[in-house]
């Protein structure tokens, strides 16, 4: 399934030089409505605001974690169906359990290649098309 | 090394700690006391400033800071004051024991460093970054420039060999792309270079860094070697606490030996696959 350019993604992570980073590579995979936030809390507001199509997520941030803002967008009726890419340096196999179980539509850890984001984000717009 | 100055040491240390703490993200499973930390933080405060390390053996005033933690009523939190109070107790004494008052005094005075430290390599990491980023932004529209200009000579020049240009147009595209091959694209490629150099010298901060970390290291395993094994000793097994933040662990910074992570995306894959995901 060819994805939509204009899909509007929300990169989330604490540090501003790795959303950067995102919003970089998803311009260069041709994504350039791309929005951020700085932790969980701050997502969960612009999410029930409206509008994304498609969640980028680090784990370990301040106020709200990657982990809960998943679980919470999977218990909101409105927003359980939106995709959840997490990006990581959390490498534990039980993080990716959890991770998994909790609904993550996919799993990458940091350090990261452009080939691999793509590659996960083909996987679940293929997913998506099939839906 | 006079008692005096070893009380005052100590409770500046035990003070940047406690100040430190609140920093520490709130763990997922209490999720009902994001006001907490500041009561946290004033309640901890307190313990520290009443704590007294026991020089003489009187131990009134820590009894005291125990009882400023009950009086507050935070049962769970209690226990845990109650825990540290003893433990800091338990530990002063070992120390003295031991003979660990000089590590301890080095220590103390290396850690404001060690933390001036940090804050620099924070520093410099994150301009390299930023430095790096903007030499990017530079650099991706100059290529995409002459990616552009020499798709739309070399669309022309197509037409030209498929004899559809007018002598005119044909003076024309040949100017133009004697302009772009002399002016454009050496301009462009020069300045794209300089924003490559910029890259590559935004990676000096890894020496100066380097070398910080490493003086930081050898502090951090003096410090763990001296008090890890005294810690260990004056901490009941069941009092040991377990790990709160067990999901949030940070970056594996040596996988040798582990076998509950993961060192690349393949077994990410594979163990996602393997469960069915």
């Amino acid at each position: 399934m060819a994805a939509d350019p204009k899909m509007r993604f929300l990169v989330v992570d604490d540090f501003s030089t790795m959303r950067r980073i995102v919003r970089n590579l998803l311009k260069e995979l041709g994504f350039t409505n791309v929005d951020e936030a700085e932790d969980g809390a701050i997502a969960l507001q612009k999410l029930q605001a409206g509008g994304f199509e498609f969640v980028v997520t680090d784990w370990n941030m301040p106020n709200m974690d990657g982990l809960t803002l998943l679980q919470t967008i999977r218990s909101t009726p409105n927003l359980k169906h939106l995709p959840v890419l997490m990006i990581t340096a959390e490498a534990k196999k039980e993080n990716i359990i959890a991770a998994a179980q909790a609904g993550a539509s996919g799993y990458i850890v940091k350090p990261f290649t452009a080939g691999t984001l793509s590659e996960k984000l083909n996987k679940i717009f293929e997913k998506m098309g099939q839906a | 090394m006079t008692a005096a100055n070893d009380s005052d040491e100590l409770e500046a240390l035990f003070d940047s700690i406690a100040a430190d703490i609140p920093a520490t993200p709130p763990t997922p499973a209490k999720q009902d006391n994001s006001g907490d930390s500041d009561e946290l933080e004033a309640l901890f405060d307190s313990v520290a400033t009443d704590y007294k390390p026991p020089v003489a053996a009187a131990a009134a005033p820590e009894v005291d800071a125990v009882a400023v933690a009950s009086d507050a009523g935070w049962p769970a939190q209690e226990s845990v004051f109650n825990r540290i109070g003893h433990m800091m107790r338990e530990l002063h004494s070992t120390l003295h024991e031991l003979g660990y008052d000089k590590l301890i005094e080095e220590t103390v005075s290396a850690l404001p460093d060690a933390k001036d430290r940090l804050a620099y390599v924070a520093n410099l990491t994150e301009q390299a970054a930023c430095r790096v980023l903007n030499a990017t932004d530079v650099a991706n529209p100059l290529v995409e420039g002459m990616e552009n200009s020499a798709k739309a000579l070399g669309q022309r020049w197509d037409k030209m060999f498929a004899n559809q240009l007018s002598v005119d147009e044909f003076k024309q595209l040949a100017a133009e792309t004697r302009a772009f091959l002399k002016e454009d694209m050496p301009r462009k490629t020069q300045e794209t270079r300089a924003q490559l150099t910029e890259i590559m010298m935004a990676q000096d901060f890894q020496d100066l860094t380097g070398q910080v970390i490493k003086k930081i290291v050898v502090l951090a395993q003096n410090l763990e070697s001296g008090l890890v094994n005294v810690l260990i000793e004056v901490m009941p097994e069941t009092k040991r606490t377990p790990e709160v933040t067990d999901l949030m662990n940070g970056p594996v910074v040596n996988a040798e030996g582990r076998s509950d992570v993961v060192v690349n995306q393949q077994q990410v894959d594979d163990l996602l696959d393997s469960l069915g995901f």
